[in-house]
């Protein structure tokens, strides 16, 4: 039962619950309902069985996914990759908010969000294709360039030796835009007397970024932070499966592509929810430290 | 506060508006496709095909003369799906989902074919056992002297006397069966240039020497350096030169009699480690494992590949149009080159066992209108009609024999599109050809006639060339489809499916010792997984008998 005093509250502010239900439904359809799925990770999945028919396997897949040779190297792909885009990518997008703050030109400004908001829309296979293109080193616009200057042609794609660098580049080129508007808001949000008080203060623009700006989007970006850990045993599915090639398979398959390989090309839809399940348990398991370090240190957290 | 409340409210209801509208369409939209339009006997049925090929397609008419006339025959109208992406993907996406065409029909081999067998067992598939005896043609197609033995055991008689699967397209004489013509192809022009005679290229390392002296030219077209050695899409079909190290088949004997998987063996360390080289020195392109079609054809069709690994269809159509701008830059066939432990003299084996298997799903929502179909596809009327299309306006049967109308053989010919337009707009090549039963061109019909003659010509050419001794037709117990049989199969099957992207990785290692590191720490996967015991299954169950272990691409 509802405390009368919580329904009263609710009512009172009915049009706020209005604009959260299609997000309530949203999330109730395709991450609560598809968690009755996850019993097929403990069963033999069967076409005729389905996800209630199909008998049990106990922890059997679990088993297979540790006794697999490359389940190690799988996983440890996955956490170096996920650890340098949250290092590198988690940052980018507060710097970026932080420049736009800082430019007056608002025309300037307007077009520099724009054209940093365009990536996000973009499909990763369209990605992937133009980078194909242009970093070929048979013909690309790329070793084109460099040829003039001497440089002899590179394989940047499918190479070990440019491998980060491209997934982390094509990440952040994709990303950074639209990561940014949360921490535009924060800081659109941040009490301007407070910067006119840092300048009284004799506070130059560095210094009012430092002591006013980043206070501002602080809480944003640590609940933001939190939030990102749990993605810490996924890499990004479609980015790896498209960059990823047989010579960079060693540092580049990831436990996203394990799953999607598995359970669709290979049809261990069984195995591949094992897996899954895995990589969920792990989030969860990373959430709520990091949450409990964050409300310990800082005060701030998601719960 | 109250506006905002009204504004919220509209949205709601706009919303539930515009859902319910989507919602009313889509059921329109099935019962038009889905609904059959009366009884399966005296009326029209409209079925639903999943073609999966990968990149199969169809055309813009609504109904092809050759669909006309299947309608006419059998009550029954076609609506096609066709497959674009993996055909193993799309197999357990439709039983996993659920999303089940009326007729399934797709490759008779891999996953696609395990996926199938799999289906048949779990009672996703219609039985059709005790219908057979009213449809001979559907019968003939998958009786048991018709079907590669190891086939028949393993994917149509393998369920309790239950009958699931159709093989189609395996050859019904001697005469027929197509031989795509496999192997590695070199531009004619490059080769005069660099003054290599390409059929003197016999041995691994002469065909080593003639990349790498390709390369040395430093050749340029369109403004880029020319390719020494290239593919098609995901790596088709590069590998091929397995066969200079073995006999090509997945397993081979290992000198007492009893067999061992290939990928086991030292000629295949050699085969690996002879590709990494081409790899490291730059002599084979390192994006042909990564590359898109379109990619790939845009290379050969601007001249930047010198020598490509594929059959002659693939290689004559992607470059066509470069050859009608520079004329005499044709591929043309290198070798025939060495096999692996196979005498020179003996006729090239080919594996020719049937394409695609089809099958009825639970789904279907008329089993008699599905086998009527798929029996009269099957009859030599059916077979004739939707290779040649119809008779009387598209050919005639002239002294016995099918002859082609001049006016739309020039039709035809003059169709240079590379999806064969006009063909497809009288319904040839939109798929029915999957489902037409025993290949029978050449006994019952009078060959591919609609080929033009330059093409005929050129295929010929290539044919003396590689196929010196002939071919022989292999017909023995294929190992792979036993091997399965096995109890450690479940097991093993994860590990198996992963051979051919730990053999990619291997090619792109550091070094040989990396390289065969990575494929020995698999191999260890492999007996980990049950290895041993299934090869001593396998071994058990062919003992004295006719096993296949040379097989060429095809």
């Amino acid at each position: 039962m509802m405390a009368p005093n919580l329904r009263k509250r609710i009512w009172q502010h009915k049009i706020f619950y209005l604009f959260m239900l299609p997000g309530i439904v949203w999330f109730f359809i395709f991450s609560y309902v598809p968690l009755f799925g996850i019993q097929v990770a403990f069963r033999d999945y069967t076409f005729s069985g389905g996800f209630t028919g199909s008998p049990w396997a106990g922890l059997k897949y679990f088993q297979q996914f540790f006794d697999y040779y490359k389940s190690a190297e799988i996983i440890r792909n996955t956490i170096i990759i996920s650890f340098m885009k949250l290092a590198v990518g988690f940052l980018m997008p507060i710097i970026l908010a932080i420049l736009l703050n800082e430019v007056r030109s608002l025309k300037f400004k307007k077009t520099v969000q724009t054209l940093s908001y365009l990536p996000h829309f973009v499909s990763w296979i369209v990605v992937v294709t133009l980078m194909q293109r242009l970093l070929t080193p048979y013909g690309g616009p790329v070793n084109d360039l460099l040829g003039v200057f001497g440089v002899q042609p590179i394989q940047f794609l499918y190479n070990t030796s440019w491998f980060y660098q491209v997934i982390l580049g094509s990440d952040i080129w994709k990303n950074i835009g639209w990561n940014s508007i949360i921490y535009m808001a924060a800081i659109a949000g941040v009490d301007q007397q407070l910067y006119e008080a840092a300048k009284i203060d004799g506070a130059n623009r560095f210094r009012q970024i430092w002591h006013v700006t980043l206070p501002g989007v602080r809480n944003i970006a640590i609940i933001l932070f939190i939030l990102s850990i749990g993605s810490l045993m996924s890499a990004g599915y479609e980015q790896l499966l498209l960059l990823n090639g047989p010579a960079t398979a060693g540092i580049g398959s990831v436990l996203d592509v394990h799953v999607i390989t598995s359970g669709i090309s290979e049809g261990r839809l069984s195995y591949a929810a094992a897996v899954g399940l895995f990589q969920s348990i792990i989030g969860l398991i990373l959430i709520l430290t990091v949450n409990r370090i964050a409300r310990k240190v800082s005060d701030v957290s998601l719960f | 506060m109250k506006k905002i409340w009204f504004k919220g409210v509209s949205i709601l209801i706009a919303s539930t508006l515009v859902l319910g509208m989507l919602a009313g369409c889509t059921t329109k939209e099935n019962a038009e496709n889905g609904g059959k339009e009366g009884t399966s006997t005296d009326k029209t049925v409209k079925l639903k095909v999943l073609h999966n090929w990968n990149g199969s397609s169809g055309t813009d008419v609504d109904m092809t003369p050759i669909a006309e006339v299947i309608k006419e025959k059998t009550g029954v109208t076609v609506e096609w799906e066709y497959t674009t992406g993996s055909e193993v993907e799309k197999v357990n996406a439709i039983f996993a989902t659920q999303d089940l065409p009326d007729i399934y029909t797709g490759p008779a081999w891999g996953g696609e074919l395990d996926g199938m067998i799999k289906a048949a067992k779990e009672d996703q598939l219609v039985d059709i056992s005790d219908k057979l005896d009213k449809y001979p043609n559907l019968a003939k197609s998958i009786a048991k002297e018709n079907v590669p033995p190891a086939l028949y055991e393993k994917a149509i008689d393998a369920y309790g006397g239950k009958k699931y699967l159709l093989l189609q397209n395996q050859p019904a004489t001697d005469k027929d069966g197509t031989d795509w013509l496999y192997g590695f192809y070199v531009r004619k022009d490059i080769a005069e240039q660099i003054g290599v005679d390409p059929q003197s290229i016999v041995t691994k390392e002469d065909f080593y020497n003639f990349l790498k002296k390709i390369k040395d030219a430093n050749l340029q077209a369109n403004g880029q350096p020319v390719i020494p050695f290239g593919g098609f899409s995901n790596g088709w079909a590069v590998g091929i030169g397995n066969t200079m190290f073995y006999g090509g088949a997945g397993y081979m004997d290992k000198g007492d009699g009893t067999l061992e998987n290939s990928f086991f063996t030292k000629e295949y360390d050699d085969y690996t480690l002879y590709y990494r080289k081409l790899i490291a020195e730059g002599l084979l392109d390192n994006e042909s494992f990564t590359q898109t079609d379109p990619i790939a054809k845009e290379k050969v069709s601007q001249g930047r590949v010198a020598v490509l690994a594929a059959h002659f269809p693939a290689i004559y159509d992607a470059s066509k149009e470069y050859v009608k701008s520079h004329p005499g830059s044709d591929y043309i066939p290198i070798g025939p080159l060495e096999r692996g432990g196979v005498d020179p003299s003996r006729p090239v084996d080919l594996g020719i066992q049937g394409n695609n298997v089809t099958a009825i799903t639970k789904a279907c929502k008329d089993v008699d209108a599905a086998l009527r179909l798929l029996d009269f596809l099957a009859s030599d009327e059916g077979f004739l009609l939707v290779r040649y299309g119809v008779q009387g306006t598209h050919w005639d049967m002239v002294d016995g024999k099918p002859t082609p109308k001049q006016e739309w053989f020039d039709k035809f010919a003059a169709d240079t599109s590379s999806t064969l337009t006009v063909r497809k707009s009288v319904g040839i090549n939109i798929g029915f050809e999957s489902m037409t039963g025993r290949d029978r061109l050449n006994s019952v019909g009078a060959g591919d006639f609609w080929l033009d003659k330059e093409r005929v010509q050129a295929m010929e050419s290539a044919r003396k060339i590689l196929r010196p001794n002939g071919v022989n037709i292999v017909t023995g117990y294929n190992p792979g489809d036993v091997i399965m049989k096995s109890e450690q199969w479940e097991m093993l099957k994860p590990s198996m499916d992963k051979m051919g992207d730990v053999w990619k990785e291997a090619i792109f290692a550091k070094s040989d010792d990396a390289a065969l590191k990575l494929m020995n720490d698999f191999r260890n996967q492999m007996k980990k997984t049950g290895y041993d015991e299934a090869m001593k299954y396998t071994n058990d169950q062919l003992k004295g008998k006719d096993v296949v272990t040379i097989q060429m691409p095809n």
